[in-house]
This record gives structure tokens, C-alpha cells and sequence, in this order.
């Protein structure tokens, strides 16, 4: 199983490549929906994209700030899912 | 648009205190505009037997009288019987003269049910259109969040049972990209009518509309003037009442129309009772503190900022929506 730096580093780079935004915009705590460098695609985007790189389904009550506001916190999210299997 | 009003905010404070003053106003708008500025000499406008566009109709007929102004129902398969029915209700209460144009086979040309399909069966293989109804719409839960929303499709089979599931993003863009070819299909079809009779064309969208980008880019958001884009949703209808919009209309819940299955605004995009949308909207935009707003609505503060943010991100990431075509 990835570790939670290599899940960091897979999301991050997701973000910087679908949001067409410069790799110094985008730290592990940056708030990626309110500071606007993803938008509502990118959401869904990013619901898929953990989907297919870490087989994670995101249920709808999951789909939460906590969960998602931030690479830190899709990561963690995802370690949490993986962990629980 | 900001509209900015000299009084302490209240549950009243977009109610007109001279509903008559306004409806005189943009009917003195409209004329001048039709006849000075889009030079034409008469009004088309699609009519749903919606309340925005039975307004607007309203209000051109108090501009031009009912002989300038026609009526267009453009129903398709997918449509309401009762936006018929509601429709010529409206022209018989104001006099005017009505077309109706079923654009189902254009949008059959167009490939607009086929494709909209093809993304429902490859999300829910047992989708079958004859036997299920569908619709899209906002995940509720993430309106007090600094998340953006997330759609999700329902199929409904016959026996009025549902399913539904997030759409993945491909899914979703198509299901969105066939379905507006109705509005286009109605934008092309309501030009074709303007252009033949030397007619403006005039659009329906209220403020909410415009501003959150509830409205399809060169479809139901192509329009010569737009008469009622600058009102709150209470305040279009106020103007019913006034105008004397057929009661029907007035209480009928607004609905998008749009897919098989039935839906309101609410539930497809908007997400809360206007007349709250209406009010938190008003407080955003001329930046009421959220407190003040709670205390009228009886809602804490906090879920009322989020509102806010939830208004804020809306308008930002519909911006493309409503610009113009850029140029170098």
C-alpha cells in the first residue's frame, strides 16, 4: 500500500495537471475549492480520479470539506479508506 | 448587478413600495430600446407558461400592446403537457396572437436524445428510455459547504422507483451538452420568427438566472433585451400580481423542464425557497453581515456565510457564461 506522501504527491500533481495552475500554487494545505483551483468539474475529477488510481469510492455522505478541501485532506481521506479495508 | 437599497435589511426589503412605478419603468424600457436602440417593430418571445417569461410577456404587452407582440411555444417530447396548457392561458389573458413550433424532430436531427441516452445507459446499463424517466441534479449536501456541488443522476422505472448516482465527469458534460441543444434548438427557432417579422427578440432569465449562470450560453441566454434580468425572484412575482398573470401561473412550482423526469428549480440547481435565495443573495452582494441576515431568516450566521461562498463560487465559475465572445 502507497504511504501518505506518495498519496499526497499523486493528488497534488492531478491538481496542478487539471487545473492548469503553476506547481508553487498548489501546496498539501492549499484550499483548492474555496481558493478557486478547482472548480466543480474538478470535483467530480478528483472523486473519479481517486476511484481509479486508488480503487476509493467516495460515498455521499463523504463528500464532504473535511474529506476533500485540500490535497492533505484527499489524502488522508484516502489512507483512511485503504486502511479500513 | 448590484441594487443597493437605502433601507435596514427585513424579510420585506425587495418588496417595491410602487409595484406600478416598476412595471411602468421597464415597460418604458423595453419600448424605447425595441423601436430607438434594436430598431425593430414588434417583440417575439418563447412562452413556457413559466412565471419569468409570463411576466416578461406582461410587461411587453404593457410596452407595445398585444398586436406587436407574439407568443412562441416550443414544446419538444420531453415537455410538460401543462406548459401548453399554462401558455395559452397566458395569451388569452393578454390578447396576443401565438405560434407553436415542436422542435422534437430538430433535436432528434441533432442527436440530442440519442446522445443524452447513451450517457445515461453507460452510467446505469438497465436504462432503457422507454420504460425509465431520468434527471439530473445538485447533491444537496453540498450547499453549506466550501465545496462545489456535484451532480447526480436518477433514473426512475415505472413503477416510480429510483436510483441515483454520482455522474462521473465525461457523463455528465455529454448529458449537458445534449440537453442544451433545447435551448439553442428554442434560440434558433424564436430568431428564425424575430428575424422574418423585423421583431427584437426578448429573453425571460430573472437575476438568480444570470447571476448563478442557470441559463445555456447562445441558448436560452441569447436574447435581444432581457427585461427582468436585473429582478429577484420575489420580485417577478410581485409583478405577476400586478400585471394580473393568470393565477395558475403564479402558483405553479417552477420546474427546468428539461429532462424526462419532473423537477423543480429547487432540486436542480438553486437548492433553497427563493424567496431565501432571494434575500441571502441580496445580503452577499451588498455585503450584509451574515448575522444581520440570520437574525431575519432565523438561520445561524455561520450557515449563512457559507451561503455566501457557496453565491460567490457560483458567480466566479459561471463568469464565462455571461462574457462576451473575446476578441484581440
Amino acid at each position: 500500500m502507497e504511504d501518505i506522501v506518495q498519496i499526497q504527491e499523486k493528488i497534488k500533481q492531478f491538481v496542478i495537471n487539471t487545473s492548469y495552475v503553476s506547481e508553487d500554487q498548489v501546496k498539501n494545505d492549499t484550499l483548492i475549492f474555496t481558493q478557486g483551483i478547482m472548480d466543480s468539474m474538478g470535483f467530480i475529477s478528483i472523486i473519479e480520479f481517486i476511484e481509479e488510481s486508488f480503487s476509493v469510492t467516495a460515498a455521499d455522505n463523504e463528500l464532504i470539506e473535511a474529506n476533500f478541501e485540500s490535497v492533505q485532506a484527499i489524502a488522508n481521506f484516502v489512507l483512511r479508506k485503504l486502511q479500513s479495508v | 448587478m448590484n441594487s443597493k437599497l437605502n433601507k435596514p435589511f427585513s424579510k420585506d426589503i425587495l418588496k417595491f413600495e410602487n409595484v406600478a412605478a416598476e412595471a411602468d419603468r421597464i415597460s418604458v424600457r423595453i419600448k424605447e430600446d425595441i423601436f430607438g436602440l434594436v430598431k425593430r417593430k414588434g417583440a417575439i418571445i418563447g412562452i413556457s407558461g413559466g412565471i419569468d417569461s409570463s411576466v416578461t410577456l406582461a410587461l411587453t404587452v404593457k410596452a407595445l400592446g398585444s398586436d406587436k407582440v407574439i407568443g412562441i411555444m416550443l414544446p419538444e417530447k420531453d415537455s410538460s403537457p401543462e406548459s401548453k396548457e399554462f401558455a395559452l392561458k397566458l395569451a388569452d389573458k393578454f390578447k396576443i396572437n401565438t405560434l407553436e413550433e415542436d422542435i422534437t424532430g430538430a433535436l432528434e436531427g441533432f442527436g440530442c436524445y440519442n446522445r443524452r441516452d447513451e450517457a445515461v445507459t453507460s452510467v446505469f446499463p438497465e436504462y432503457n428510455p422507454a420504460d425509465y424517466k431520468m434527471k439530473i441534479g445538485i447533491n444537496q449536501s453540498g450547499l453549506n459547504q466550501f465545496l462545489p456541488p456535484v451532480f447526480s443522476l436518477t433514473i426512475i422505472n415505472q413503477d416510480g422507483e429510483s436510483i441515483s448516482k454520482v455522474l462521473p465527469v465525461r457523463e455528465y458534460l455529454q448529458i449537458v451538452a445534449a440537453s442544451n441543444f433545447k435551448q439553442r434548438c428554442r434560440m434558433s427557432m424564436l430568431y428564425y420568427h424575430a428575424e422574418r417579422l423585423h421583431y427584437a427578440m426578448i429573453g425571460t432569465p430573472n437575476k438568480h438566472e444570470v447571476e448563478q449562470g442557470f441559463f445555456v450560453k447562445n441558448g436560452d441566454g441569447g436574447a435581444d433585451i432581457m427585461p427582468i434580468a436585473h429582478l429577484y425572484k420575489s420580485q417577478v412575482y410581485q409583478l405577476a400580481e400586478y400585471l394580473g398573470v393568470p393565477e395558475e401561473i403564479i402558483k405553479r412550482t417552477p420546474t427546468s423542464d428539461t429532462y424526462t423526469a419532473e423537477q423543480t428549480q429547487e432540486e436542480f440547481f438553486f437548492q433553497m425557497p427563493y424567496h431565501e435565495m432571494d434575500l441571502i443573495w441580496y445580503g452577499m452582494e451588498n455585503e450584509i453581515a451574515p448575522e444581520e441576515v440570520g437574525n431575519v431568516l432565523g438561520k445561524p450566521a455561520e450557515d449563512i456565510k457559507l451561503i455566501y461562498n457557496n453565491f460567490i463560487r457560483k458567480q466566479r465559475t459561471t463568469a464565462y457564461l455571461r462574457m462576451p465572445p473575446i476578441t484581440y
